[in-house]
């Protein structure tokens, strides 16, 4: 790549750097995790740019570092990944339903209980979760990163307020840990 | 959680078309209890987005990328000739010393490199073999390539640094429950620098490193499927590198690097006909 292609892809990619950090470090949850995979990405960033046809570099960016978390998560933890469609439903059942609406009000909670709560959910719930919240993208924008059709997309961001709901929940009604 | 959640996240999400959401606001106006649960989930996703963390990238990060992506100069710096590096000897750790600060630091000779081989077009080369192509996952080269570029990036590229095969055979044998063939060839221009242990399509795979002029060669090597035909190869390009899938003695053999077709099919035609022979 000539060295103009290098400052064209620096100007298109690094200003979403931290967009792509957050995301690694959300998926991996741990900081020199998380800029392992952010290397691993860019290097093969780098190297399909030339096949981006322009556009918003944002999701494109996300997608690559989404598959570079999976791939070093497959490989290291592969267990994180592997999450069966049973476990998903189980995390599920143990909140569900909630008898009294009240129950569901949210604490006035800090913010490491929300953080502990999100890097509590499963990897498919808290992606969407990610992406929906703290990096804004659209249903549609999120369904091409995860390569997921957009109706999965909507359950997964679902259950994943479900859940953050549930353990955001006013300690009172929880049941005991 | 039901039904109802996906419609009032969608409508929170301002995600529903015009006619869906008229309808939704009209059932909340008309069911406090559905009133109550939207509010609900507005306040969740204005905790969850005004509190939860989000991750500013490190600066070290971002200065090792602004290095990365500096101009090339030209002609790239090549990377130390193993002509002139002495013979890698046991008990020392000279690929890290050596390969490293290169590989880590993204230089501009491997990052050059990269691009290069990226363009190359795999039908021009020819040397697709269509019936074995489909034997074989592309997945699997695929996946080995990232396990290559991980390893030459940002890794452990090796566990055991060695040239000595009667150091690395024993200690793969040992976390392993195949034993690949593990030799030494640095007389045929291909001296083993070590090895490690990496995951190739789930299974646990045996990564022999070699080295062959500039490039680092990668060898996995794992129990074939039992039901795999016997003797098949493939040879591809991905993603820039060249691969070479081909499965002899019960094992299935991927060679990847960016050294060219012919001196990886070299290595592979002298180490494959080593499986299951005992030879060592």
């Amino acid at each position: 790549m000539q060295a103009d292609g290098h400052a064209r892809f620096a100007a298109s990619v690094l200003p979403h750097l931290d967009a792509a950090y957050n995301l690694a470090r959300w998926l991996v949850r741990d900081g020199h995790d998380a800029q392992d995979v952010v290397q691993n990405a860019l290097v093969r960033a780098l190297r399909h740019f030339d096949g981006f046809r322009g556009g918003d570099p944002r999701p494109w960016l996300l997608a690559i570092v989404r598959n570079a978390a999976f791939a070093w998560l497959g490989a290291r933890r592969p267990n994180e990944v592997e999450v069966p469609d049973d476990e998903l439903d189980a995390a599920l059942a143990i909140g569900a339903p909630p008898a009294d609406p009240e129950s569901l009000a949210i604490r006035h909670a800090q913010r490491r209980e929300i953080d502990e709560a999100i890097a509590a959910l499963p990897i498919a719930f808290r992606e969407a979760l990610v992406l929906r919240e703290l990096e804004e993208l659209s249903y549609r924008e999120i369904a091409r990163i995860t390569d997921v059709p957009i109706g999965t997309v909507m359950s997964r961001l679902s259950r994943a307020r479900h859940l953050l709901a549930i353990a955001l929940r006013p300690q009172a009604t929880r049941s005991p840990a | 959680m039901n039904d109802d959640d996906l419609w009032l996240d969608a409508l929170l999400d301002d995600e529903l078309d015009a006619a869906a959401s008229v309808a939704l606001q009209r059932r909340l106006a008309a069911e406090p209890a559905l009133q109550r649960r939207f509010e609900e989930r507005r306040a969740l996703r204005e905790a969850v987005r005004t509190q939860a963390t989000r991750h500013a990238a490190p600066e070290a990060l971002r200065a090792h990328l602004q290095t990365m992506l500096a101009p090339v100069p030209a002609p790239a710096p090549a990377p130390a000739r193993p002509e002139a590096a002495p013979r890698v000897t046991r008990g020392r750790a000279p690929w890290r010393l050596r390969v490293l600060p290169w590989a880590t630091g993204l230089g501009g000779a491997l990052v050059a490199s990269l691009c290069t081989l990226a363009v190359v077009d795999p039908a021009a080369l020819g040397w697709h073999r269509g019936d074995a192509l489909s034997a074989l996952q592309t997945a699997e080269a695929s996946e080995a390539v990232s396990a290559h570029t991980r390893a030459l990036l940002v890794d452990h590229p090796i566990e055991v640094a060695s040239s000595d095969q009667h150091t690395v055979r024993p200690w793969l044998s040992a976390r392993l429950n195949f034993v690949p063939p593990v030799v030494d060839l640095v007389a045929q221009g291909y001296p083993l620098i070590g090895a490690r242990r990496d995951v190739l399509a789930g299974q646990t795979a045996a990564a022999l490193v070699y080295r062959h002029g500039a490039h680092v060669i990668s060898v996995f090597v794992r129990p074939a499927e039992p039901n795999a035909p016997a003797d098949v190869e493939a040879t591809r390009v991905v993603r820039g590198f060249n691969v070479i899938e081909r499965t002899r003695g019960g094992l299935a053999f991927c060679f990847v690097s960016d050294v060219n077709p012919r001196d990886l099919q070299t290595l592979a035609d002298l180490v494959t006909p080593l499986a299951g022979t005992g030879h060592q």
